[in-house]
């Protein structure tokens, strides 16, 4: 009963497009060039051939650092949006042009794995203080799921929306559980994918410095549309093949211990975003489907301590 | 579709386990009390877990949120020692690889956070105590529970707001067809924080009062603490001596506002014909609804007039909020179990503290408790973001 092989051993979706957002890069095909820009002998030669070097000196948390600004959200609204909100909604938004459907016709499932950490910084310090006043709009605005609300709010979307997070596993935890809905349900599902650089009280503990998003519109397996099918296979991982996260000692750091797909590309930037943003670990699956030459080969991404995911691109 | 219940508990303010949780909807004793929360002085009735404060021993784990999770997996389970012992003994059966975990929570361990702000370094950076990453972000409940169940199959944390929890059934029945786990251990764990209490407060939905659910007085809600489990399994692979099954769900947005309901109820609607439809079953089918009933003033005119639309007065209601508070992320699974077991005990709770029925609202609610043979229920958790789930749960044989 435990291996019951009357359920299929792997999963399979369409992705049909994606929307993607960095301060140095304002969409998906400003990405696909910076992962498919020759490896450089140094980071330096690669940042002068990516980056517009003048604004980076002025601004070095890069030329968007002010993050974006999704039209999608009605110009009142956006002001006052957090900034994990717009890049959720600004990479939805592209995903979802692209493929020519309305979000309407979307179910959704968004994924950050640190969550609204300067919204945390401010209720946490209003709250340390005498005067424990919060603003009531960020009070609302610091629940998970606020950027699948203004995205659902802003789009007009009725359907499911989940907000998840997985820690170090999000993305491959969102990626298994929207193949599975998608499949289930038989319904087109986007995805966002999106993490924002920690407060400062926080960086001791939780790395990011960078802002990143990210988001595909899936499709189920036998759907019409056209796009890069997407197979997942689960497997357990073997017991000495990873430490005892699980022991009190590694609980009090980020997980080390795993040995996540290399990514190809030596853009010392994005390999930072890969490393230490949780939800820049979706590049492992963009630069398959943004570099034909990396399509067809497979990469494995943990999902828990015990359990790894095989995913497979093809066209 | 149709998903095995197979063990299940809750620890409320109501009850630190499910048998406490009973006898306290038996006797209609309400766990609320005067706001008594370290550091607020918010003037309020809150549902506190006073068992909480006595763990102090959970290391690099330490949080209010965790030990309450703690409480609810090591206390008596319905069907069983308790939830830890029972996923011992399916970590036997199936391995501990094939159960997966989905844990609902609104703050997960922001508690802990709190604390740690209020002991920063000169350099405005956490104390060593307090460098937890595996406690300071939003998956924290469901790392929390894999790590001290063992369970080491896909883990995730839904955080939609006060749906949270209702929505892990959802989940866990999806990954359960798909094959990829044999069993998923769900849950719900929302602590009391000043987050909570304070930022409620700053949109003046609180209650000074113990709240009143559905009532044409009721001016505010009461916030609470809970965490509730349940273990849930593919039909055919369940102990034959259960009955208790998950049989639809419906999840819906309003597209309206972060913090106001949608003002006709239309995610609302979407979400209970979802369910329904998904169960297979007509409005009139259903033998009670736990509502979600805050006992704030939109959310019950708007969910009340919206059952009274659909449901007339055809269905035994009530909101259990008066007995626990608004638990948030735990309010789901703490109202579905209560849903679901009242059609193994056949006790249906009334409404707590209701006196006088708004008069916008005409639907079959009463304080007293009714003995009820029941074979199909509904409960419902609707959230900031516009967050709304719905689930259908049934009696039958297997």
């Amino acid at each position: 009963m435990s291996h019951d092989s009357t359920y299929k051993k792997s999963h399979t979706c369409k992705v049909a497009s994606i929307g993607a957002w960095g301060s140095y890069f304002p969409d998906t095909a400003a990405l696909a060039d910076m992962l498919n820009a020759p490896i450089c002998s140094s980071d330096e030669q690669l940042k002068e051939k990516t980056l517009d070097e003048k604004l980076t000196e002025e601004n070095p948390a890069g030329k968007y650092s002010a993050g974006p600004k999704p039209e999608a959200i009605p110009a009142n609204e956006r002001r006052r949006a957090p900034l994990i909100v717009r890049l959720a909604v600004e990479a939805s938004w592209q995903a979802t042009q692209k493929v020519g459907i309305s979000p309407q016709d979307l179910k959704c499932v968004f994924v950050s794995g640190l969550g609204d950490t300067s919204l945390t910084d401010y209720m946490c310090s209003v709250l340390a203080s005498d005067m424990k006043k919060l603003s009531p709009t960020k009070f609302h605005n610091s629940v998970h799921n606020a950027p699948a609300g203004y995205w659902t709010i802003s789009t007009e979307v009725m359907g499911a929306a989940n907000s998840v997070a997985g820690f170090e596993h999000s993305v491959a935890v969102t990626l298994m559980d929207a193949i599975i809905q998608c499949n289930y349900e038989k319904a087109p599902i986007l995805i966002a994918f999106y993490d924002a650089p920690v407060a400062e009280p926080f960086k001791a503990l939780l790395k990011n410095e960078h802002a990143f998003a990210a988001a595909i519109v899936i499709y189920p397996e036998d759907s019409d549309k056209e796009g890069t099918r997407l197979t997942m296979e689960l497997s357990s991982v073997q017991q000495d093949a990873f430490q005892e996260s699980a022991s009190q000692e590694s609980a009090s750091q980020q997980n080390t211990s795993i040995n996540w797909p290399v990514l190809a590309t030596n853009n010392s930037y994005l390999q930072d975003i890969y490393t230490n943003n949780p939800a820049g670990k979706v590049l492992c699956l963009l630069e398959r489907l943004l570099s034909p030459a990396m399509l067809s080969s497979p990469f494995t991404l943990p999902v828990s301590d015990g359990v790894s995911i095989r995913f497979t691109c093809s066209q | 579709m149709k998903i095995s219940i197979t063990d299940y508990n809750s620890c409320s303010a109501a009850g630190a386990d499910i048998h406490r949780l009973r006898a306290s909807l038996s006797s209609q004793v309400s766990g609320l009390r005067s706001n008594d929360l370290s550091g607020s002085d918010v003037p309020t009735w809150i549902g506190r877990v006073t068992d909480i404060d006595n763990v102090h021993d959970l290391g690099v784990w330490q949080s209010r949120n965790n030990v309450l999770a703690l409480i609810g997996l090591a206390s008596p389970s319905a069907m069983g020692d308790s939830i830890q012992h029972s996923i011992q003994h399916l970590i036997k059966q199936l391995g501990r690889e094939r159960i997966g975990v989905v844990i609902g929570s609104s703050t997960s361990s922001i508690d802990r956070t709190e604390m740690a702000y209020t002991d920063l370094s000169d350099t405005k950076s956490f104390k060593p105590a307090y460098q937890q990453p595996r406690v300071h972000n939003p998956h924290a409940p469901g790392l929390f529970v894999a790590h001290h169940t063992g369970i080491r199959g896909p883990a995730m944390t839904v955080n939609t707001a006060c749906s949270s929890s209702a929505k892990v059934f959802a989940t866990a029945a999806r990954w359960l067809d798909a094959g990829i786990v044999d069993a998923v251990l769900v849950g719900g764990v929302d602590t009391l924080c000043l987050s909570v209490v304070h930022g409620f407060d700053s949109l003046q939905l609180v209650s000074a009062s113990p709240c009143k659910p559905f009532d044409a007085t009721r001016d505010g809600i009461n916030l609470g603490e809970a965490s509730g489990f349940a273990i849930l399994q593919r039909a055919e692979d369940a102990p034959a001596s259960q009955h208790t099954y998950l049989t639809g769900y419906g999840e819906s947005s309003d597209a309206y506002h972060m913090s106001h309901p949608h003002p006709e109820g239309e995610g609302a609607r979407l979400s209970i014909a979802g369910a329904l439809a998904m169960a297979k079953l007509a409005p009139q089918d259903l033998d009670y609804i736990n509502l979600h009933g805050t006992a704030s003033r939109a959310n019950d005119s708007i969910e009340g007039k919206l059952i009274t639309s659909m449901f007339g007065d055809a269905v035994p209601c009530s909101s259990t909020k008066g007995w626990m508070g608004h638990t948030l992320g735990a309010a789901g699974i703490t109202e579905a179990i209560i849903a679901f077991d009242a059609m193994s005990t056949g006790l249906v709770p009334g409404s707590l503290n209701l006196q006088c029925l708004d008069d916008d609202v005409s639907i079959d609610i009463q304080a007293e408790n009714r003995i009820l043979s029941c074979q199909h229920v509904m409960t419902n958790s609707f959230g900031f973001g516009g967050n709304n789930c719905s689930l259908v749960f049934s009696r039958g044989s297997n």
